[in-house]
């Protein structure tokens, strides 16, 4: 499955500059994984050490929400995922 | 009832179909709670009070400091070491001298939270953490209160409406409570996100257009891009999962 994973600007610099990432699974959690393979800078951006996605991640799949359970949602040829920051500044 | 004063203050709004005298008339009728009096409370403050919106209730424990002063268009450079919210009361009031402002210095608990926006028609989440947006969040859902949520980070921000009972709300969308602390921003990001909030407000209040309900609107002024995600109800939400 050919999924697009699209980065936050703060986390470009981790994935050769790159807005976007071509990767391959059949859910978020497999697709996160191949962009992880692909640029392994990303990990300790996104997961804590026990492995756990960061509280201040949030993840869109084709424009929607993937909260809760983010990395279980199946994913099919052509989706969009969105890798987000938390923002909580007013 | 509005005077011709009103008639003429609001002409232009007036104009607008979808507000006209009836919309004018709701919105002098409107009591807005206010969370924060900071970046995004002082173009949300500003912009209601220049509408006519009748009561304003604004709480912010907070102090002017010099480095507030980017952003924070409420208070000036007199107003360092001043609450905000006794800075923010002299502004409006200047303004708007119609608008009824109860303006306090209180700290938001999760004990005075519900005492706090009872009574309000609409509550604005303009805070600057995300424990106390929660606590707010929950009190808009125990009271029914549609709640205007808006956040920022440099040069990024978003707005969301929570529709209680209805749409997503805050605890749908937030995983954790990640640490509050001193954050980077232009002062024109939280200008065009509490513009935005004010929008809603204003349209909440009317019954003008549809609403940011269920939708994140996400801005990145970098990119200067718009952008929108789907927001669900989720069953398991720890705040409006059990309604």
């Amino acid at each position: 499955m050919a999924v697009n994973i699209n980065l936050h600007k703060t986390h470009r610099e981790y994935a050769g500059g790159r807005e976007a990432v071509a990767v391959t699974g059949t859910t978020v959690g497999a697709c996160i994984d191949d962009l992880l393979r692909q640029y392994p800078g990303l990990r300790e951006r996104l997961f804590d050490k026990k492995g756990t996605l960061r509280n201040f991640i949030e993840i869109y799949l084709n424009n929607e929400s993937a909260y809760p359970d983010e990395l279980k949602k199946v994913t099919q040829d052509g989706d969009e995922i969105h890798i987000v920051i938390l923002l909580a500044g007013g | 009832m509005l005077t011709e004063y009103d008639r003429e203050r609001y002409d232009r709004q007036i104009m607008i179909p979808e507000i006209g005298e009836a919309g004018q008339a709701r919105l002098q009728k409107a009591v807005v709670f206010i969370a924060g009096a900071g970046g995004l409370g002082s173009p949300v403050a500003l912009y209601l009070a220049a509408a006519g919106v009748g009561t304003l209730r604004i709480v912010d424990n907070d102090t002017v400091t010099l480095s507030n002063l980017n952003r924070q268009i409420l208070h000036g450079d007199r107003d360092v070491g001043r609450d905000k919210a006794a800075s923010a009361e002299a502004t409006l009031a200047r303004l708007n001298p119609e608008v009824q402002l109860q303006c306090s210095a209180e700290t938001i608990t999760a004990a005075n939270v519900v005492d706090l926006v009872r009574g309000s028609d609409l509550i604005v989440d303009a805070l600057d953490n995300i424990e106390t947006r929660l606590m707010l969040n929950q009190a808009a859902l125990n009271l029914q209160i549609p709640m205007i949520h808006g956040a920022v980070d440099g040069f990024d921000g978003r707005v969301m409406v929570v529709l209680p009972g209805k749409t997503a709300c805050l605890g749908c969308l937030v995983r954790g409570k990640p640490q509050a602390g001193k954050f980077p921003v232009l002062g024109a990001t939280p200008a065009v996100i509490g513009a935005i909030q004010a929008t809603e407000t204003v349209k909440a209040i009317t019954g003008a257009g549809r609403l940011l309900a269920g939708r994140l609107l996400r801005y990145d002024g970098l990119a200067l891009e718009f952008s929108e995600f789907k927001i669900n109800r989720h069953p398991q939400c720890p705040d409006c999962g059990r309604e």
